[in-house]
């Protein structure tokens, strides 16, 4: 087996974006027009991961707690900003609350996964980031997904939520059922993605370790324990956001909706 | 005496402005008045599921603020304008609406009691999702019945009737409440209704 993985270069690292031609070719066919998306979305992409690269490769060769901090605080921020951009109308409390239960989630997840599971040190650049970079994401996509689900639910039904109201019964057990629709659909993909595993796809870790002359056998463990951190990290965000969230949407006192 | 009352301060949302009112218990009180007047903001008010913006309403002499605004909601029972009944039968629908409530659904034999009451003699197992606009609304008014508050308000009730139904739900209604000691307040379009039914009436946007 190969012990290291094949340095890309450069000249033949830029055919891949070739196959966009293929992507713009069908676009053009079926009229899809999201040209202007397609090219941001790659120019923004190849922008980003070159600038984290850099930055990566500078922290791994002057490794400090600090630079770990800071990535971890940028990283954390960014989803929970796009959580709450991508939920607009939320009052103050439901954002503080979605900030709180993210971070929180994310960061004791990622605690235990580097400290408990790997045994390192959770200022160790190379373990911290891309397991932290893993857990946010996902709990950024299942927590905005909870939250937009919990939001468009209530929308959609307003002469429920109306009528049972003035029928007197309490926000709480009006609320309850829509907490729990939400937190099912935020957790859905993770399970769905955990039962295809192995079988179609080789995920994304996995494959990385394995292409870099990592044993397979050592990258299923990772990818089994990165699987599962990940599924906790999103229940537990998603628990946190909606089940403290919900309580922002009344007062004790007046009990109106 | 009187069951509600509220002063002239009254306002709702700052804009609309209530003239003083005074609604007596055990009768049947017809609020009308054109469209935008207020009507439906002040049966919200009098449930207290919408806040007035100025001004106080008592029930029974005690301002609503004070009542524990849960029991106070199960005792003056407003019956929105809009039905939501749930999918499944009525019998079904009974026993969710009374769950949300954390109380006991009445009876079968109970149900039907009041079913009959609201003229909707439907069989319990029958699903609601197969039942005309009318008879959903009918259905929806006898689950609300069914808990006998001490206040019905009704938004609208016969929006979705014709007037041969709507008068004999109204007659069974106001027998049935007077018996029972509920009072019926009604926001209602129709005048033919208010006149034959009304033992008060409020008219409201004329004066203010």
């Amino acid at each position: 087996m190969n012990s290291g993985i094949i340095e890309l270069q450069l000249w033949q690292f830029s055919l891949i974006y070739l196959l966009l031609i293929v992507v713009i070719l069908i676009m053009k066919k079926c009229r899809i027009n999201q040209m202007k998306l397609l090219i941001l979305a790659s120019v923004k992409m190849t922008v980003q991961l070159i600038l984290s690269g850099l930055i990566l490769t500078y922290i791994f060769k002057n490794p400090h707690p600090i630079f770990v901090i800071c990535y971890l605080l940028v990283m954390i921020s960014f989803s929970i900003h796009r959580v709450i951009s991508k939920n607009k109308g939320l009052n103050r409390k439901f954002k503080v609350v979605i900030g709180a239960s993210v971070a929180s989630s994310g960061l004791l997840v990622l605690i235990f996964f580097i400290c408990a599971v790997v045994g390192e040190n959770i200022f160790n650049p190379q373990y911290a980031i891309p397991i932290s970079g893993m857990i946010m994401g996902n709990t950024m996509t299942g927590v905005s997904l909870g939250v937009k689900t919990f939001r468009e639910s209530l929308d959609g039904q307003k002469d429920k939520i109306n009528a049972l109201l003035c029928f007197g019964a309490s926000p709480q057990k009006i609320l309850m059922p829509f907490v729990r629709q939400a937190l099912e659909t935020a957790m859905l993909p993770t399970l769905n993605s955990m039962i295809g595993m192995g079988i179609v796809s080789l995920p994304g870790m996995m494959t990385g370790q394995i292409l870099s002359g990592t044993l397979p056998t050592t990258a299923i463990l990772y990818q089994i324990a990165i699987m599962i951190a990940i599924c906790t990290a999103v229940t537990g965000a998603s628990f946190g956001a909606l089940y403290f969230g919900y309580k922002t949407l009344f007062d004790k006192k007046t009990q109106i909706i | 005496m009187d069951i509600f009352s509220s002063d002239s301060e009254l306002c709702f949302a700052d804009f609309i402005n209530y003239p003083e009112i005074k609604i007596p218990a055990d009768s049947f009180t017809f609020i009308t008045g054109k469209s935008g007047c207020g009507k439906s903001s002040y049966l919200k008010m009098l449930n207290a599921t919408v806040i007035p913006s100025r001004g106080i309403i008592k029930y029974r002499g005690t301002p609503i603020s004070e009542f524990s605004i849960l029991d106070y909601r199960r005792k003056v029972t407003l019956v929105p304008q809009k039905v939501f009944l749930f999918d499944g039968t009525i019998r079904e629908n009974f026993d969710k609406y009374y769950e949300m409530r954390e109380t006991p659904a009445p009876s079968d034999e109970q149900i039907k009691e009041f079913l009959t009451i609201c003229c909707a003699d439907f069989p319990i197992d029958a699903n609601c999702t197969s039942l005309s606009g009318g008879e959903q609304q009918r259905v929806f008014l006898s689950i609300f019945l069914s808990c006998k508050p001490d206040a019905l308000l009704l938004d609208e009730p016969t929006a979705a009737l014709d007037e041969k139904n709507a008068h004999s739900l109204f007659s069974s209604l106001k027998e049935f409440c007077s018996q029972n000691k509920i009072t019926l307040v009604c926001v209602c379009h129709s005048r033919e209704l208010a006149d034959e039914f009304a033992e008060y009436e409020i008219r409201l946007g004329e004066n203010s």
